[in-house]
């Protein structure tokens, strides 16, 4: 019998960053343009492929830019393996709520590893927001690294969650 | 300031003749007249611009006018060109319209709304149908399924209060045919099947363990578990209000439901169609708690690694065995035991009829066995026996003259006069004593029976009569010697009892 090992991770982030399509792009491997803004959480699976038998990631697709301090989403963060934190590059304010997505994982699990994503890099001549930021603001947060994806050309998207479930894996 | 000079010179000139103010204002004023000779040079020329301006602008105003005229015209010609154009902007407009004031255009629409229906439904019958047929079949089947677990939770009341010999019957017929009693009762009453058996942590939602009837693994079921923990934990957040306590119990989806049983760590989740039975609740909480004692602190720790916890799907199957339909485990009786129940039920039958039988004959014998000292007992023992018994009977029964034609009771062996149900007419023969028993012992009564006075004879007893006659105060009854009363009718031999105790 193959070991199969479920992780829960959460995706979080402003109002249309794009973490849907980020989940759809990684999952079911499309995207689609047309926004749709997520009520309450999403949950989708992607089975992977290890060395040891499969991994299971379940990702808790949550609702952009909530308040914070709500219980919801609180009750939404428990038993979450990793998260991964989303902005928008062509708007810099969705940079602003990374701080207090992270202290809510913290609090929760404070080895929890958290990835950052700026996602939209193909919209390359509305960009706002540099290299240099993105550097100071994950290791702020303790994050190890940032990706700059495309849910729509699916540019580094399977690689960030890839690199979350191997931050997973060895932090289990 | 310049005013008052201006007043002071004004105010001069009051006298007459040569007047050097004059000389001295037109000095004065010369540079204001040539002031005002400008400005007024100016305002006509002002005045002749604005002429023109106005001229050029009506002349503008008349060109602009002929332009619209002449675009008026085009659209007019150009309109049917346009529309193509303009159509799919009006579907986006539309569609925009509706997503950014959708109440607005409910308003807008509605009232038409019935009417296209009717429309739709009078030119297209079959597609309407075929449309609505889902939202329907739905709706009715929910309205059934409420209505039949309405009626289940009646006949089970009524399963309740009717057990008695007629149930007990019953129960004792299903059994012969192999089904037992509480399953016999569970299938009469509730058509409920467990669906799934799901086992999952708090807080993250991953399944600790899956119980599905069937061999294979159902798919999607920790995609099921983690949104019924988000469902859970959305409606603890929501209308919980900050009570830990409260919890989402149950989820009721068409005729099928989700019982919720929390524990400390993990909960159970029931899948289950029809109604549950009396206390599968308090089963389910058994079942967590008993997992929770054994495997607490394994659930409380589980990351996700499949190989950390034991296989508890055997524990989850237990619970869906119990609550299994009838069909599938009742085990019918075998051949054998069958057999082996009709033979003892025959015996049984047989022994009952051979106490009866003994029981009867103990009774008819029992006369003999302890013979009674009053033979009065006799005919009453005799009425009972039946003419079977008869035969029996030693020669000494005495009961036979009862059975007389005459239907005159045989005396007792005491003073007990005989009885004649048919009383002979008889006359004084003369004045007699009359006593109250056949005998000269018994003390007078000082009554007279007056001769030839109507008298009945009752009973004969030896030498004496019992008669009964008319008096004056009333029915007067006595014995006297047979000698003084003159029978008007004669007395047959067998009529007259022989037997006299002396």
């Amino acid at each position: 019998m193959t070991t199969l090992i479920q992780k829960k991770i959460c995706l979080l982030g402003d109002f249309a960053v794009g973490k849907t399509s980020l989940v759809r792009r990684f999952v079911e491997d499309r995207f689609d343009d047309k926004y749709l803004g997520t009520i309450g959480v999403k949950i989708s699976r992607k089975v992977i492929t290890r060395s040891y038998g499969q991994l299971n990631l379940l990702v808790w697709d949550m609702t952009g830019g909530e308040d914070l301090d709500t219980k919801v989403r609180m009750s939404y963060l428990h038993g979450a393996a990793g998260a991964l934190m989303v902005c928008d590059l062509t708007r810099s304010y969705t940079l602003d709520v990374f701080e207090g997505y992270a202290r809510q994982m913290r609090t929760l699990n404070p080895r929890v590893p958290l990835m950052f994503l700026a996602n939209k890099v193909d919209l390359v001549n509305e960009r706002v927001i540099s290299d240099e930021q993105l550097w100071s603001i994950s290791k702020a947060l303790g994050g190890q690294s940032f990706y700059l994806t495309s849910a729509k050309s699916g540019e580094s998207v399977e690689t960030a969650f890839l690199h979350l479930a191997d931050l997973i894996e060895e932090k289990a | 300031m310049e005013k008052a000079p201006k007043d002071t010179i004004n105010t001069g000139p009051t006298g007459d003749g040569i007047n050097p103010l004059d000389s001295i204002r037109a000095i004065l004023l010369a540079d204001v007249q040539e002031g005002l000779g400008a400005l007024e040079r100016q305002i006509d020329g002002l005045q002749r611009q604005t002429d023109t301006d106005k001229v050029s602008l009506q002349q503008q105003l008349e060109d602009i006018l002929v332009e619209l005229e002449q675009l008026r015209k085009k659209i007019q010609k150009d309109a049917e060109e346009l529309i193509p154009r303009v159509a799919p902007e009006l579907g986006n407009m539309i569609g925009g319209a509706i997503r950014d004031s959708r109440d607005e255009m409910a308003e807008a629409l509605g009232p038409v709304m019935g009417e296209a229906i009717r429309v739709q439904i009078r030119n297209s019958r079959k597609d309407m149908i075929e449309a609505l047929f889902p939202i329907i079949g739905e709706t009715v089947q929910r309205a059934i399924g409420e209505f039949a677990k309405e009626l289940q939770r009646n006949i089970d009341a009524q399963l309740r209060r009717s057990i008695g010999p007629q149930g007990f019957l019953r129960i004792v017929f299903a059994r012969l045919r192999g089904i037992p009693a509480s399953q016999l009762t569970l299938r009469d009453a509730l058509p409920f099947a467990i669906r799934e058996i799901f086992l999952i942590q708090h807080g993250s939602g991953l399944l600790l363990a899956h119980y599905h009837p069937s061999k294979d693994e159902a798919p999607d079921t920790d995609l099921i578990s983690a949104m019924l923990t988000a469902t859970r934990d959305f409606v603890h957040d929501s209308f919980g209000q900050g009570e830990a306590e409260n919890e989402l119990d149950e989820v009721q989806y068409g005729d099928q439901r989700i019982i919720i049983q929390s524990g400390r760590t993990a909960y159970l989740a029931v899948v289950i169609t029809g109604v549950e039975p009396e206390g599968f609740r308090s089963r389910m909480h058994t079942l967590v708690s008993e997992m929770h004692v054994s495997h607490g602190i394994v659930f409380k720790r589980y990351n996700g690694d499949s190989t950390t916890i034991p296989n508890l799907r055997p524990k989850l199957a237990i619970l869906a065995d119990e609550y299994a339909d009838v069909e599938e485990v009742a085990e019918p009786l075998s051949r054998g035991t069958k057999l082996a129940l009709a033979i003892g039920s025959l015996l049984g039958i047989i022994l009952v009829g051979l106490a009866c039988f003994y029981l009867q004959f103990t009774i008819a014998l029992f006369p003999l066995a302890f013979p009674s000292d009053t033979p009065i007992a006799m005919p009453t023992a005799t009425s009972v026996s039946t003419l079977t018994a008869t035969e029996t009977s030693p020669p000494t029964f005495t009961a036979t003259p009862i059975f007389t034609p005459t239907d005159t009771f045989t005396p007792a062996a005491t003073f007990t006069p005989s009885f004649t149900p048919t009383p002979i007419m008889a006359v004084a023969a003369g004045n007699v004593w009359v006593r109250p028993e056949p005998d000269y012992s018994g003390d007078l009564r000082f009554t007279v029976l007056r001769r030839n006075t109507s008298v009945r004879v009752l009973s004969v007893y030896g030498l004496w009569m019992e008669v009964e006659w008319q008096a004056e105060n009333g029915l007067q009854r006595g014995w006297v010697l047979a000698e003084w009363i003159t029978l008007l009718e004669p007395v047959l031999a067998d009529q007259i009892t022989p037997t006299q105790i002396p």
